[in-house]
């Protein structure tokens, strides 16, 4: 389980986040809601040790991480699959892959994690010599997200993942994550901007306005509460 | 038609160590973002301590050994101690933090081993090989230099391309914040980065050593020479580097060899200025998308 308690987080002068709780129950998808700057990157810039919060603590499983360094973080089990621009251009689509699980002690399993991110992204396979620079935006956001579960993470935290990708491979994307939850305990903080869509696969939604949380509730429920719709989500 | 010859072999080794301080430049400058003006310096003062070593009765293989250690050593802590705490600053503090650790080095080196001018011994001999009756002005100490260097390249080649721990530090040099999301430990591959490049400096430092004799200032020259191949090549570009300094060798020394001596520092600054006119980041450039 990842808590989140009275995050406060703040760039000099400019609060991003205050007074931020919530927790995100293990193997469950929670959506974070949002308008453009409510604090939706901020968050889980902070979750992931690129930002450090002002108070407040994050706790996965009960240890404060918070203070911890982002390389120690991901090696706790939690990745990151950053805002657009995640992939290393330079390397190829392989060595990007691979270094997803690079920290990883098994080589073994780290090749069959390989192995199962060529099955499930299959524009991938064919290209895995290339450089990650030839893909276009919405490969080389399959390969952000692909990268990122060849870490085999306990905690997956998604940034947008539907920015450039096409629906029916988003929708692919997101059934295996799915899976993941349901079969592996998987656990994912889910950022979007398309409050609908992100409504119909999560199973827990909180709302940011402002960097406050200004809703939380069962992703169905919040979906039906017209008035919150109207102000927060836009649909 | 002997002359060129004679310069063409004579261009190939010099431009091998060229190739090595371009290489040793571009490793930090792909890790970190900073042209490390005390590279050469850091050459010198590794070659004093293989001097040292060799002066308390070390055999030669101890002391190229002993230079090519404390290379690594010096890289590191030189990263570690000093880079590291001025990474966030503006990136001329950290050119001129290079240039006080050149200063430093400059000013320790007479005070640590006294300023006059020594030699330096090679490993094999000096004198051109022969075929049959035929005098190849190419010796036995050029063919160990160009196949050490060389050697080393090849060894980092594979380090970089074929192992975990090179796609680590590659990453690392590429995006550091990505990098770390990855859990990669990017502090201890720039550490480990600017250890192998001064290594590779250091290598070209006790290379050079028997034909320019050491003093504190020796490797000064070799530096400008090096950073000229390395911007020759493009600053990003590692085979960018080895060949651009390669090129600069036999530039320099067809330059030397017909119009003397003299103009030989005219020539590479010719040369980078008509690079920076007319491929301002370098004849390699194609290889990276990468904006300096």
């Amino acid at each position: 389980m990842l808590e989140i308690v009275g995050l406060t987080v703040a760039y000099g002068p400019v609060i991003a986040l205050q007074d931020v709780s919530m927790s995100i129950p293990h193997g469950s998808i929670t959506a974070v809601l949002g308008a453009n700057g409510a604090g939706k990157t901020t968050l889980v810039r902070t979750i992931s040790g690129l930002v450090r919060p002002r108070t407040g603590s994050v706790r996965l499983d009960h240890t404060e991480i918070s203070r911890l360094a982002p390389e120690e973080i991901a090696r706790l089990g939690i990745a990151h699959v950053p805002e657009g621009r995640g992939v290393l251009a330079e390397l190829t689509v392989e060595e990007n892959l691979r270094l997803g699980g690079l920290w990883r002690k098994d080589p073994t399993d780290r090749r069959r994690a390989l192995a199962e991110a060529y099955e499930l992204f299959a524009p991938l396979a064919g290209r895995r010599h290339l450089p990650a620079s030839t893909l276009s935006g919405g490969e080389r956001q399959m390969l952000s997200i692909a990268r990122a579960l060849v870490a085999r993470p306990r905690v997956l935290l998604l940034d947008e993942p539907s920015l450039g990708l096409a629906g029916r491979v988003l929708g692919q994307i997101m059934a295996r994550i799915k899976h993941l939850v349901r079969e592996r305990g998987l656990t994912v903080l889910l950022i979007e901007q398309n409050a609908r869509s992100a409504l119909s696969i999560a199973d827990e939604a909180v709302v940011l306005s402002l960097g406050r949380v200004a809703a939380a509730d069962r992703a169905r429920r919040l979906a039906g509460e017209e008035g919150l719709r109207h102000a927060y989500l836009g649909f | 038609m002997g002359r060129f010859v004679v310069l063409t072999l004579n261009g190939l080794t010099e431009g091998a160590i060229y190739a090595a301080m371009a290489l040793a430049l571009v490793m930090i400058w792909r890790a970190t973002r900073v042209v490390n003006f005390a590279q050469g310096a850091m050459a010198m003062f590794t070659t004093y301590l293989a001097l040292f070593a060799l002066e308390r009765g070390a055999p030669y293989w101890a002391a190229f050994i002993v230079a090519l250690l404390c290379g690594l050593l010096l890289g590191a802590v030189v990263e570690r101690v000093l880079v590291r705490p001025v990474e966030s600053a503006p990136p001329l503090n950290v050119v001129i933090l290079t240039l006080g650790v050149l200063l430093v080095l400059e000013a320790l080196a007479p005070m640590l081993f006294g300023g006059q001018i020594r030699s330096f011994p090679a490993a094999f001999s000096i004198v051109g090989m022969r075929v049959g009756s035929l005098a190849i002005p190419f010796s036995p100490f050029d063919l160990f230099t160009l196949g050490s260097v060389l050697g080393l390249m090849v060894i980092l080649l594979l380090l970089f391309q074929k192992t975990d721990l090179g796609l680590r530090m590659r990453a690392a040099a590429f995006n550091a914040e990505v990098s770390r999301l990855l859990g990669i430990r990017v502090g201890r591959m720039l550490t480990l980065g600017w250890a192998l490049a001064s290594m590779v400096g250091a290598l070209a430092g006790v290379l050079i050593a028997p034909s320019l004799l050491l003093y504190p200032t020796y490797m000064d020259q070799v530096l400008v020479f090096g950073f000229t191949g390395a911007i020759l090549g493009g600053l990003d570009s590692p085979p960018g580097a080895v060949v651009g300094g390669l090129a600069i060798g036999f530039a320099l020394s067809y330059v030397g060899g017909y119009f003397g001596s003299d103009l030989e520092t005219v020539g590479a600054l010719v040369i980078l200025v008509a690079v920076l006119m007319i491929r301002p980041r370098g004849l390699f450039a194609w290889q990276s998308q990468r904006q300096v």
